[in-house]
């Protein structure tokens, strides 16, 4: 009440003396009369604690100028202006502010006008103050620190000093036969073979003890980099950051039978060194900076990589809410994808407000959305021979051209044409009158014809009577051809229908319907398809049989302004492929008798018209060519017929090239129905809207392509020319990324690199260098090693080998109580971690040690499912796979891998979900993946194998037992353990005692 | 220690969730750690004891979520709308442009079968769904729940993961991950698909995504040779015997044991030996939970399950519906007794053809009818079971789909997807029964009051409120945030608890 009236008495002071001349002391002062408002009533939700909208009214400069769209919030001198008057005093629900709570009284609301009007003075100590989201370690420059002087391998350097500095003392190096198994895990994801440990045990052999060599230990890193194994075992990492997939995820799953070039163009990038940027580069615009190079294409599989929504392309189109949402979704994952894989950062927490934490805004979030706004995940199609891939890039980039510049030809004279133009394009697609009229009976008996309805979504039927059960092999239905209404070919035929088989005449009990198989999507509507037949055929499995065939139209097609089912023909051909419709008799839900030119019994008379010949077809385009060029001045013509006899040469160049190479990747999509992709439009981006909480109903303002503008050695919104092409948004997202100055980029791959080494990152977070992630244990050790993997080329075979040479990385792995107590998890590195292998290193030494390992490497994936179902939804059936199937023995990267129905083995053993972007992968142990180990048929077969390598290498029982222990742990049991294992192998062969070692703690950690 | 448990609040940037924190730091904690590995641990009452700050008592400890695959009509079962049945047969007209999946705005179509008042408190069901009717009294229906989606693969993941993209884990594993386990020989989250497959997305609606695999649905096919996968040596061990077993159960535990000594201080080499242990345990365990042969005669003839299976026509039948509904129903309660935390029941197969699922375009009556009365009959006698039981109590029921359906036709007989609107109910685990709260328009297009629609968020929260458990405050962080099973949203439906 006290503030009550003094708020009154100054308001009123206020008003009275706003013409006043000369300042006065404020009549309402912040800190008395305001902020015990706003701390009362808004800082719930607008306060410390949390920051709705990314708004707060504790700090003076977020209060003024924040307020997400509504910003700023408060507009000094003004309060008829500011928003956020206009929050406190709505009543409508969406916009009052408080929602829920107590509203601020009328005496708080004039206090916070009269406030405002004053000019909204808020002393600087009356703020709190927060910390400048800018002030980021991973967004400074690059640091040049010198290496402490106390080792020669700087690794070594920077970790010791901080050892030392903690009084800890680094581990002692472990022995050649753990160090040897360490590194073929690290490197090749494979056990060494008994022969190579000893091999490089003699090499370190020191009197009766052990000393790792430095040109021993360099030996055995430079020839597991050499090796194709590296590669294998290395793009499994990358993999897992990028969520790669051999299907699309979501309902249905399909299977992307071509993603496999861009695994394997992984494996060749890192086997060959390719330098980082450079492989950066190619994965985000191969096509546009490395023209005419296999690898420049097939490395976009890296933007198609995660998950797709089929049905919300392929089934909704782009101008309904669900499809805007599937396509502004699939953008996301491509800008997060290349965000958080090539410079740790987390964008895709700024689609719906600004970053929380980071200093990434909404507009840079839709920016980045913007550079890949024409794709689409896509066949692309190319050449791996350079020279035919230029011509084919050539011809390509010239047809389309062709075909853009024909459009805006013929666009403005179609429209012209009218009518006219109409008609001669349904006759192309279907038939001709004189299709029709050519027909040898001539026939006046078109078809069956429905009773017209005003209701398109009516329900007909028309169904014939077999006489007899048929087992039906394939069912055929003709269109009929008008002239009468000038609807022409297709006249009548339904946009939505169904064929059902049934023995029931009422169609009530005992129905099956055929798979609309032609299409996959039997859900999608038809096409008019002219003259030409629509085939479809019974699943195999199905077995439809029955007396009668009915087909129903769900979605009619229109005759003009009302709708009506009409069809010429209902063939159903038994499996012998006998037509046993043809003169049956017809009945229909209703029907126009109008002899001879519709009746039921048309139906199956064998009288239909027939689809056009090429011949008549050329000619109807020739006539519709004619008719458009007799609407255009002479100047145009010659335009016309030129680019259509260019568009013509294109074409038979094209088809001159052998069969090309196909890569699922980032590409414009040219397609049909729902999906038509940005093809038709020359690869136009599409517009992108900074989109009001993420909705794609309330679009803001249109954004162009852009970066983050927390960096600034460039400008973050690109500056492209406005004809620019699609690709030169990408290219220039690649340049930004990859540029020198930038430090997210270098920081983030040495720190991954160390993570797989390690089993840690020097920051712990590899995917998140924000504010959310976890601090770098040794920043400048990672600055060190970032600035010095740049310079040095982005070599990542030469960074590998400078961490593996480090006795940093050669500690034994064994605890030590002294140092636990101080760094209990080892963010010092005092000692190595041991590993839990990961479920390909397991399923690769499984067969490695068996004998069973086919190294063939490249190509389509082996597939350890059986396929259920394919037309419609498969069912990947793991179940059913035989695990004596030698193909799937071939090395876990080539594995097919389905994201729907993850393979379940692997994934009981933590294999990364390709659904989601994985940087480091889960370890779990549970009871399921021990049965998993012990129960599966992998393991069972791959015992028995392993038991019958073990008699064929060595002549007794002990014998094998010592080979197989050695094969799979990498040294000869003891005594004792011997007679345990020979023990259980007596009583339970060597099979079971295969499968004993496997399952052993031993087998799945790497000291 | 108390701002790494997962129920940390906005935690700053150093902190590591708690079970990570156990799982890496090894030593010095103990059986504690041991258990957080194995997913054993009971996180809430660590939480409890480590913090001093309890969320809340629970009134719940378990949860049953009946799933129907391929979109359920509300108009058909639930939501009874006279409007419609007087408006049959008359255009369409809702007022406003509506997009629908497939454009299926056909004249107005009446429920397919007739409804009629049931219990105590006179809940209009259809007869579709009439076996319901004798639990009427203890469900709460909500009628105004809204979706995001129309399409069936994001919509689908909305309501089981509560995020319309894969990669999200789905409600059990959250639940798994917040709670622990309640037994030492079974999966905490238990999932029974519909015996035909897999509805969209597969694995996706339950896998543990970035939370650790042991929080996964764990599959159970009861009834079928292999319940679970590798429960049982597959059928090329066939060297393998039941002594043998033991004996390598034995030569295993001794072999790292010896392992163990030699590197002190790695609590996962213990943890493992423990998860073989347990393994044994569940081979023991889990057919005796999934026999229902030990059920007495009345169990079985309360769920209708007294003639077991049968030689069933090859078109989709209420029989054989009921049958496998029923059979999964009688498990789920035989694996709640067990200690099994959350079970998933699924109805409905993927979007195939002829459908195997609750996909009606083309016929609400072909295909809503056998799945309805199958469910009917499944969920009541379930419900019934557990009423009984006392395990009503402490048991949350929840049935949800992916959306409703359109009051309009389609095709005459169908009806098409509408996210704008669908039903939801729930009972048990402290619901207050014969209610409804939230009503959908006349038509059921959209929520009467438009402006305060109930959804998957409010429904998750209040799953996790009954079980002691505040949604804003059960996170695990993922490429930079701190994700919940409540995403940002969420309000405790309050009206429905007792």
């Amino acid at each position: 009440m006290r503030l009550r009236l003094r708020s009154l008495r100054r308001m009123a002071l206020a008003a009275s003396l706003a013409l006043a001349s000369h300042p006065l002391p404020a009549a309402v002062t912040f800190e008395h009369d305001i902020r015990p408002i706003f701390e009362a009533k808004c800082a719930k939700c607008h306060g410390a604690d949390k920051q709705k909208s990314g708004y707060r009214l504790d700090v003076k400069s977020i209060a003024l100028t924040g307020g997400d769209e509504h910003a700023p919030n408060i507009v000094p001198g003004k309060s008829a202006e500011s928003p956020l008057i206009k929050f406190v005093t709505s009543q409508e629900d969406d916009v009052k502010m408080p929602p829920k709570d107590e509203r601020l009284s009328p005496a708080e609301i004039g206090a916070l006008k009269a406030w405002i009007d004053e000019g909204a003075v808020w002393p600087e100590t009356s703020s709190v103050s927060v910390r400048d989201p800018l002030d980021w370690w991973s967004l400074t420059p690059l640091s040049n620190p010198a290496p402490p002087l106390n080792a020669p391998n700087p690794i070594d350097a920077f970790i010791g000093a901080k050892l030392a500095e903690k009084g800890l003392k680094p581990s002692a190096p472990a022995d050649p036969r753990t160090l040897i198994r360490r590194l073929y895990f690290d490197l090749i994801g494979l056990p060494p073979t008994p022969e190579d440990v000893l091999a490089f045990e003699n090499e370190c052999r020191k009197g009766s003890s052990f000393l790792i060599r430095d040109a021993a230990l360099e030996t055995l890193v430079d020839r597991l980099l050499a090796s194709p194994r590296y590669g294998e075992r290395w793009a499994r990492h990358w993999l897992d950051l990028v969520h790669y997939g051999d299907t699309h995820g979501y309902d249905k799953d399909k299977q992307r039978p071509n993603a496999w070039p861009y695994r394997d163009y992984v494996i060749r990038a890192l086997n060959d060194n390719k330098p980082y940027a450079r492989f950066v580069q190619e994965q985000i615009a191969g096509d546009a900076l490395f023209p005419n190079t296999a690898d420049g294409i097939e490395a976009l599989g890296f933007i198609a990589a995660g998950p797709w929504d089929y049905i919300g392309h392929a089934e909704v189109s782009e101008t309904k809410t669900d499809g805007k949402i599937a396509r502004h979704l699939d953008r996301d994952d491509m800008a997060a994808n290349t965000m958080g894989t090539f410079c740790s950062i987390t964008v895709h927490c700024a689609q719906c407000h600004n970053h929380k934490f980071d200093p990434i805004s909404q507009e840079d979030y839709y920016s980045l959305q913007a550079v890949f706004a024409a794709l689409d995940r896509t066949d692309r199609k190319y050449y791996r021979d350079p020279d035919i891939n230029a011509r084919f890039q050539d011809l390509q980039l010239r047809q389309r051209d062709a075909e853009v510049a024909i459009a805006a030809i013929d666009d403005p004279l179609k429209v012209k044409a009218g009518e006219k133009y109409l008609t001669l394009s349904r006759s192309i697609d279907g038939a001709s009158k004189a299709a029709a009229n050519n027909q040898p009976n001539a026939s006046p008996d078109y078809g069956y014809h429905s009773a017209i309805t005003m209701q398109q979504d009516a329900s007909k039927w028309v169904q014939v009577d077999l006489g007899r059960r048929v087992e039906i092999g394939t069912v055929t239905l003709l269109p009929c051809f008008d002239d009468f209404n000038k609807i022409g070919a297709g006249f009548g035929f339904p946009l939505r229908f169904k064929i059902e088989a049934s023995d029931d005449p009422e169609f009530k009990t005992g129905v099956t319907q055929f798979w609309r198989r032609h299409d996959e999507t039997f859900m999608a509507d038809f096409k008019n398809p002219g003259l030409k037949p629509f085939s479809t055929s019974g699943a195999k499995d199905d077995g439809i049989a029955g007396r009668y065939v009915r087909v129903t139209a769900t979605r009619l097609a229109e005759r003009k302004g009302d709708f009506i089912l009409a069809l010429a023909e209902l063939q159903v051909f038994d499996l012998a492929g006998k037509n046993v419709a043809l003169g049956m008799p017809v009945s229909a839900l209703d029907s126009i008798e109008a002899p001879p030119r519709w009746r039921k019994t048309n139906l199956t008379d064998g009288l239909a018209p027939a689809a056009p010949s090429a011949d008549e077809k050329s000619e109807l385009i020739n006539q519709r060519d004619a008719l458009l060029l007799s609407l255009a001045d002479e100047n145009v013509k010659s335009k016309r017929t030129a680019l259509l006899s260019e568009a013509e040469s294109i074409g038979v160049e094209l088809k001159k090239l052998p069969k090309p190479n196909i890569v699922y990747a980032g590409g414009i999509h040219t397609g049909s129905g729902s999906f038509v992709g940005t093809g038709a439009k020359g690869g136009k981006p599409r517009p992108i809207f900074l989109l009001s909480r993420g909705q794609v109903t309330q679009p803001l303002k249109e954004v162009g392509p852009g970066a983050l503008s927390a960096l600034s050695f460039e400008p973050a919104r690109f500056t492209l020319p406005p004809d620019h092409s699609e690709a030169q948004r990408r290219a220039t997202l690649a340049n930004w990324i990859t540029a020198e100055q930038n430090p997210l980029a270098w920081r983030s791959i040495v720190n991954r690199v160390w993570q797989y080494h390690f089993g840690r990152g020097l920051v712990e977070s590899s995917n998140d260098f924000g504010h959310n992630g976890a601090m770098p244990s040794h920043p400048e050790l990672l600055d060190w090693m970032a600035r010095d993997f740049r310079d040095g080329g982005g070599s990542l075979k030469r960074l590998h080998k400078l961490i593996l040479m480090s006795t940093t990385y050669r500690q034994a792995s064994a605890s030590n109580p002294a140092a636990e107590k101080m760094d209990a998890n080892n963010a010092l590195l005092w000692r190595q971690n041991r590993r839990k292998l990961d479920a390909e290193a397991v399923r690769d030494s499984v067969l490695a040690v068996s004998g069973k390992l086919d190294l063939t490497m490249g190509g389509a994936g082996w597939q350890d499912f059986v396929i259920e179902h394919p037309e419609h939804s498969p069912h990947y059936q793991y179940d059913l796979a035989n695990p004596e199937d030698s193909k799937t023995w071939r090395r876990s990267i080539y594995r097919f891998i389905v994201r729907s129905q993850t393979q379940p083995w692997m994934t009981s053993l933590d294999c990364a979900d390709p659904s989601i972007r994985v940087d480091k992968r889960n370890e779990s142990l549970s009871a399921l993946q021990a049965l998993a180990l012990l129960n599966n048929g992998f393991i069972l077969t791959q015992s028995r194998h392993f038991a019958e390598r073990v008699q064929s290498e060595a002549s007794d029982l002990s014998k094998q037992i010592i080979r197989a222990h050695t094969l799979a742990l990498g040294h000869e049991p003891s005594d004792v353990d011997l007679k345990k294992l020979l023990a259980f192998a007596k009583s339970n062969g060597l099979p079971s005692l295969c499968r004993v070692l496997l399952n052993l703690n031993e087998f799945t950690f790497a000291d | 220690m108390k701002n790494n448990s997962p129920f940390h609040r906005a935690a700053s940037p150093r902190e590591i969730p708690r079970r990570e924190f156990l799982w890496r730091s090894g030593g010095g904690l103990g059986g504690l750690a041991l258990a957080a590995m194995l997913g054993q641990d009971n996180a809430l009452a660590d939480e409890l004891r480590m913090s001093g700050k309890p969320h809340h008592p629970a009134k719940a400890k378990r949860v049953v979520q009946f799933f129907m695959a391929g979109a359920a009509s509300h108009i058909d079962l639930f939501d009874h709308k006279p409007e419609l049945i007087k408006r049959h047969g008359q255009p369409s007209d809702f007022g406003e442009p509506v997009e629908a999946f497939q454009n299926g705005l056909g004249p107005w179509l009446k429920p397919v079968w007739d409804f009629k008042p049931y219990g105590q408190c006179g809940k209009m069901l259809s007869a579709a769904v009439a076996p319901l009717g004798a639990v009427a009294d203890d469900v709460a229906f909500i009628h105004n729940m809204v979706g995001k989606s129309g399409v069936h693969s994001a919509a689908t993941l909305l309501q089981a993961t509560g995020f319309q993209l894969p990669g999200f884990p789905g409600a059990g594993c959250w639940v798994s991950y917040g709670l622990g386990s309640m037994n030492d020989n079974l999966p905490t989250f238990v999932v029974l698909p519909d015996h035909r497959g897999f509805g969209s997305n597969g694995v996706k609606n339950w896998d543990s995504a970035f939370i650790p695999s042991q929080h996964s649905g764990t599959i159970i096919y009861p009834g079928s040779d292999t319940p679970i996968a590798d429960l049982f040596p597959h059928k090329s061990g066939s060297y393998l015997t039941t002594q043998g077993e033991v004996e390598a159960q034995q030569l295993m535990a001794e072999l790292n044991h010896e392992h163990a000594a030699s590197r002190a201080g790695d609590q996962r080499l213990d943890a493992r030996i423990r998860s073989y242990e347990l393994a044994a345990k569940m081979q023991l365990t889990a057919p005796e939970a999934l026999s229902l042969k030990a059920e007495p005669e009345h169990a079985l003839r309360l769920y209708g399950l007294e003639r077991g299976p049968q030689t069933w026509p090859k078109e989709i039948n209420a029989e054989e519906e009921s049958f496998y509904f029923a059979q999964k129903c009688l498990a789920a309660r035989r694996l709640l007794e067990r200690g099994v935390r959350f079970v998933q029941v699924w109805s409905g197969n993927d979007n195939g053809f002829p459908r195997r699922n609750w996909d009606s375009h083309e016929d609400v009556q072909r295909d809503h009818g056998p799945l309805a009365m199958g469910m009917a009959r499944g969920a009541s006698a379930f419900i019934q079971d557990l009423k009984q039981r006392g395990l009503l109590e402490d048991t949350i029921i929840l049935w949800t789909t992916e959306f409703g359906r359109m009051p309009s036709s389609q095709g005459g007989k169908g009806r098409d997807h509408n996210p704008y609107v669908f039903t939801n109910w729930l009972c048990g685990g402290g619901i207050k029964g014969g209610i409804t709260h939230g009503e959908s328009d006349q038509w059921g297009y959209k929520p009467l009051d438009r402006t305060k629609p109930t959804q998957v968020y409010d429904i998750h929260a209040t799953l996790l409120h009954q079980l002691g458990i505040d949604h804003t405050q059960l996170t695990y962080r993922h490429n930079g945030i701190d994700r919940r099973l409540t995403d940002v949203h969420g309000q405790v439906i309050k009206a429905i608890l007792s």
